[in-house]
């Protein structure tokens, strides 16, 4: 690590600068290799489901434009809505896949939990911010996933503060609160992946790797 | 062998310390992202999404006209799901517990709903009809024991007419019951009620919740739903109108409605939650659960994944 | 496409009951995991070239 301050006096910036740089050295944020190991089209669905994220947000910041129930009247808004829609469907189908990748590959091994942790955690808020989606679509959907959902929310104590009945603070869930959880903690996976690195195969503990 | 050594032994290799491939990371993201974004506009170009329109007051009032007169005479009676429901709207019940937590309890009255006054509010705002005008004042002299009873009793009649047909209920003392229920149809029919429900009293109305109560305390809303294969109890969770794909990521959580004891259990919702929050959590932890994390050792799909790798160091 | 028109189509076994639909959706996620498993990734089978250490690998 180096940091320009003088020995006995670092700067706060110094400080800030030399946690990144150990957090992520510049050579780890994008290498241009891998270990030999990463051969397997399983690796793409983390970059496949980040991606997809992609898609739903740029699809979601189009219907944005148009307002909350623009869609149900312009052809080229309920278009937007399809594909939010796909690329939500096609944004699980790719973290589950993922998901069952990991584990058969116990890839929380060698300090990776906390990535493992952070990845079931976006898997549960991406669930939070689906739902809230199907909340504000302002159709028979919504109207009785509310109704139903309510049940739900309110056994647990907290339907006055989550009010699944108020579109109007649930679409500011959707489009505010969720995906910024979403992304926060989208970021903080890949970084926890690219710190650790690629988990070695199963099978290696101990051994002398091959060089 | 000494502790340090042992860990040493067993524990995962560092992945700097392997033989490296050249691996394109930005070609990788610029491919899949062309790959999912082709993907995503292909389907939604083929299969739309679906749309089915909102349920209006005046929709429900035309297509159910009985349901509607029915669900405002159980709004008066007090005897509908939202009058009898509990927290966040009111204090008719305690609610839902779990492990002898009364969570919906201890959540508070935070959006307090008198029920009745889902039908007295909206014709109260009706101008113009001497014969509601009449029947709001009858009601307003009765005493809250007298109301239930009226209400009760029409309701109940009401149950046993044929159909449920307001024009066919047995005669009896109904007070201004029946002229309120009627008063309110009409309201409904003429698509006055929505705003009158969300709006009333603000310029802007944003929040459903009398509206959608007053909706949920129908049966018109969820025999639609059921129609759909949306119920509860038929998996209704991850399911979608039409042929649509639903959520399948919501398997477990829905499946759990399905079977005992949770399909006959008064507390099902909070109960579900629990168990799905615990798995969760579970599911969060398991690489450090003895047992489950050992699951991929066990059945070997990680040799498929590195194949290469081991028939590489099996040689070498 | 007017699928949005017509009912669903669904179907059951003992308690599971799920639309035909929603089995899709989950049967095309189960063979592209085994897919992604079993295809063989390219260049996967050829020597690892360069020594380890000279780039980061993670």
């Amino acid at each position: 690590m180096s940091t320009v301050s003088t020995p006995g006096h670092r700067s706060w910036t110094g400080a800030v600068k030399g946690w990144t740089s150990r957090t992520l050295p510049p050579k780890q944020v994008l290498p241009e290799r891998q270990p030999a190991y990463v051969a397997s089209w399983i690796y793409v669905f983390g970059v496949l489901t980040l991606t997809a994220l992609l898609v739903v947000v740029a699809s979601g910041l189009v219907l944005a434009i148009g307002g909350a129930v623009w869609w149900h009247t312009s052809s080229i808004g309920h278009f937007t809505n399809s594909v939010h829609l796909w690329s939500v469907e096609l944004f699980f189908a790719c973290m589950v896949i993922h998901l069952w990748g990991k584990f058969w590959m116990a890839a929380w091994r060698g300090r990776r939990g906390l990535t493992w942790v952070t990845g079931v955690i976006a898997f549960v808020t991406s669930i939070a911010t689906a739902f809230t989606g199907y909340l504000t679509q302002s159709n028979f959907d919504s109207q009785w996933i509310s109704g139903e959902a309510k049940d739900g929310i309110n056994s647990i104590g907290v339907g006055a503060w989550f009010n699944v009945l108020n579109p109007a603070q649930m679409l500011m869930w959707h489009i505010v609160l969720l995906p910024l959880a979403v992304g926060i903690i989208a970021v903080l996976h890949i970084v926890l992946v690219r710190n650790r690195g690629v988990v070695p195969p199963l099978g290696d503990e101990g051994k002398e790797v091959p060089r | 062998m000494t502790a340090t050594a042992e860990r040493r032994r067993r524990a995962t290799p560092d992945s700097h310390d392997y033989p490296t491939r050249s691996y394109d990371l930005v070609k990788e993201f610029v491919v899949a992202l062309a790959v999912v974004t082709a993907l995503s506009l292909l389907l939604a170009a083929i299969f739309s999404s679906p749309d089915d329109k909102a349920i209006t007051m005046s929709g429900w009032a035309k297509a159910d006209p009985a349901d509607v007169v029915a669900t405002a005479a159980g709004e008066l009676a007090g005897t509908t799901t939202s009058a009898t429901y509990g927290p966040p709207y009111n204090n008719a019940s305690e609610g839902q517990s779990v492990l002898g937590l009364k969570l919906q309890k201890w959540g508070g009255v935070g959006i307090p709903i008198n029920s009745a006054d889902l039908v007295l509010q909206p014709l109260r705002d009706v101008a113009a009809d001497p014969g509601l005008a009449t029947a709001l004042r009858v009601w307003d002299t009765l005493q809250a024991s007298a109301q239930t009873r009226l209400a009760t009793a029409y309701s109940d009649a009401l149950a046993k007419a044929p159909d449920g047909n307001p024009a066919r209920v047995a005669p009896g003392r109904y007070g201004p019951v029946p002229s309120l229920t009627s008063a309110f149809l009409r309201l409904a029919a003429s698509g006055g009620l929505e705003g009158a429900l969300t709006s009333s009293g603000t310029f802007y109305g944003g929040d459903q919740t009398r509206a959608m109560l007053l909706l949920s305390d129908g049966a018109y809303l969820e025999d639609q739903a059921v129609a759909d294969h949306l119920g509860g109890d038929q998996w209704g969770m991850m399911n979608e109108v039409g042929n649509y794909p639903g959520q399948p990521w919501m398997w477990l959580y829905t499946f759990w409605y399905q079977v005992k004891p949770f399909s006959t259990s008064d507390n099902a919702d909070a109960q579900v939650w629990a168990l799905m929050m615990a798995l969760t959590v579970g599911l969060a932890l398991i690489p450090w659960i003895p047992g489950l994390r050992d699951i991929p050792r066990w059945i070997p799909v990680h040799r498929l994944v590195w194949r290469e790798h081991y028939r590489r160091t099996q040689q070498s | 496409m007017s699928i949005a028109f017509t009912a669903g189509k669904y179907i059951s076994w003992g308690v599971v009951s799920t639309s035909v639909t929603n089995l899709l959706v989950i049967a095309l996620m189960v063979l592209v995991f085994i897919l992604a498993l079993v295809l063989p990734f390219p260049h996967a089978h050829e020597a690892p070239p360069a020594p380890h250490g000279e780039e980061d690998p993670s």
